[in-house]
């Protein structure tokens, strides 16, 4: 059985249909990169699953279970929130609390873990992402592009199950794109499930192992990154395709 | 100024700094603590959009933003008394002071809770946290650093508020002044003498503030 599963979601804001039936499947230890042109709808899609925008109608199929998108309990929302990881384009690190806490304030204020485990766990995390040097440091005192691995070491302390990130190197300068997608490149070779909205050509292509290539709120075209890539069946796939390796070759 | 008028001062000097630490500073410090609690209710309420409690806080706000703090206080005082109600002035005072200065900090507050990104709460729910935890540890932290510079002013403006007591029989600073003048007839010194006390008690909390601001500004303020 798949790991994740969405079935037809849809989503409008007042009368602007941004996700007209959409539905994805992950399998576990997928890499799934979700490309697009802006106003595609791929960022609403990823908020959507994580319950941060309410869908209009759709279903969640996740862990063993199926949820209504449009109208599951708070309790269960909470559940599926402490089994997924969100990684947000601008960090949304908690400004009043350090890197190490910053990882740590899940476990202790929510899963209610003694503060000396909770920082342990904390800890690990922040080595596994390259920042135990800057534990004790405030959001403020950090690069983007470390706030970003804090933040993707926060999603990690729940040993989730999938971690979702919406185009996470977008607001990033562009030397410091290198050491977030380093990062992301190591959790996938350690197997890990996740779903990327991403620009990142490069990325799509050597990372990932399945390519979704939204546009207008439906998913255009869908395959392994070789096949989409290599092969795009639908000229508006090739099309997107070239005009992100122009925009590349431009800088 | 002559020996006479330098006896009077210094006199006059420990009967003003009693009453402004006896009475002034007492009555600033219980308004102001229920005056914070007033806030950060009324704040959150409007903040978390809860109906009927918002509309109650905008009406409350409105009545005392809306009316002169000297006739609150003759209202809560005298007022009071003649539909039966008997409190004594000090209780009085803080009642029409928590009030009154709760409904400017209320608004201090729902700037600070408006001033937090979004982001903040969104990234508090993805790691589980409920509404109440998210307030509790990442949202009214941040507000409170960014109240607090406003907040200090706010109760420095308080500290010399309190004057106003004196017309309801709160036997305060300017109260013990205008005793003292009303023996003397030595107005310029007195009236002078109570405005160099109030302006020390201001300088200690702008101090107070200084040193709040620096220790929380250890976090870089709400950059990045």
């Amino acid at each position: 059985m798949s790991m994740l599963e969405i079935r037809n979601i849809h989503k409008a804001f007042d009368q602007n249909e941004i996700l007209k039936g959409v539905s994805i499947t992950v399998e576990k230890g997928d890499v799934v990169a979700i490309l697009g042109p802006s106003g595609s709808g791929k960022t609403t899609l990823l908020r959507c699953i994580n319950y941060l925008e309410k869908a209009d109608q759709g279903e969640l199929i996740f862990d063993g279970r199926s949820y209504d998108l449009a109208n599951t309990p708070k309790k269960d929302i909470a559940a599926i929130r402490m089994k997924t990881g969100f990684v947000f384009q601008n960090y949304n690190l908690f400004k009043n609390k350090t890197a190490l806490e910053n990882v740590t304030i899940g476990l202790t204020s929510v899963r209610k873990i003694p503060a000396s485990e909770a920082k342990k766990i904390g800890l690990k995390m922040l080595e596994r992402v390259g920042m135990l040097a800057r534990a004790d440091h405030f959001p403020a005192q950090l690069s983007g592009g470390q706030q970003q691995r804090v933040a993707i070491a926060r999603a990690l302390a729940y040993d989730p199950e999938i971690i979702y990130f919406d185009e996470p190197t977008s607001a990033l300068d562009p030397e410091l794109i290198g050491e977030v997608l380093g990062v992301m490149r190591a959790l996938a070779e350690e197997g890990m499930t996740m779903i990327v909205v991403t620009h990142e050509m490069d990325f799509a292509r050597n990372v990932s192992s399945h390519v979704i290539f939204m546009e207008d709120g439906v998913i255009v075209e869908e395959g392994t990154s070789k096949e989409i890539f290599e092969n795009p069946k639908k000229e508006r796939t090739r099309e997107f395709l070239r005009l992100e390796e122009n925009r590349r070759n431009v800088q | 100024m002559n020996q006479e008028m330098w006896d009077l001062f210094i006199e006059s000097f420990w009967k003003l700094i009693i009453p402004g630490l006896k009475m002034t500073i007492p009555l600033t410090v219980t308004a102001f603590f229920f005056a914070m609690i007033i806030a950060v209710l009324v704040a959150m309420v409007q903040y978390a959009n809860v109906p009927v409690l918002k509309q109650i806080s905008r009406f409350y706000i409105w009545i005392i933003r809306g009316t002169p703090l000297l006739v609150q206080l003759l209202i809560g005082f005298y007022g009071l008394n003649n539909i039966g109600i008997h409190i004594n002035a000090f209780p009085a005072a803080v009642l029409i002071f928590s009030l009154n200065e709760g409904a400017y900090c209320a608004e201090t507050m729902r700037a600070a809770l408006e001033a937090v990104p979004s982001g903040q709460m969104e990234a508090g729910y993805c790691v589980g946290m409920n509404y109440a935890q998210i307030m509790w540890h990442i949202v009214l932290p941040q507000a409170f650093r960014t109240a607090f510079p406003p907040l200090s002013n706010s109760l420095i403006g308080m500290v010399k508020d309190t004057s106003l007591a004196a017309n309801i029989t709160y036997a305060e600073m300017l109260y013990a002044a205008q005793r003292i003048v009303g023996r003397t007839y030595k107005f310029m010194l007195i009236y002078c003498e109570v405005a160099l006390i109030y302006l020390m008690f201001s300088t200690v909390l702008t101090w107070v503030q200084r040193y709040g601001e620096k220790r929380l500004n250890a976090y870089g303020g709400n950059k990045g």
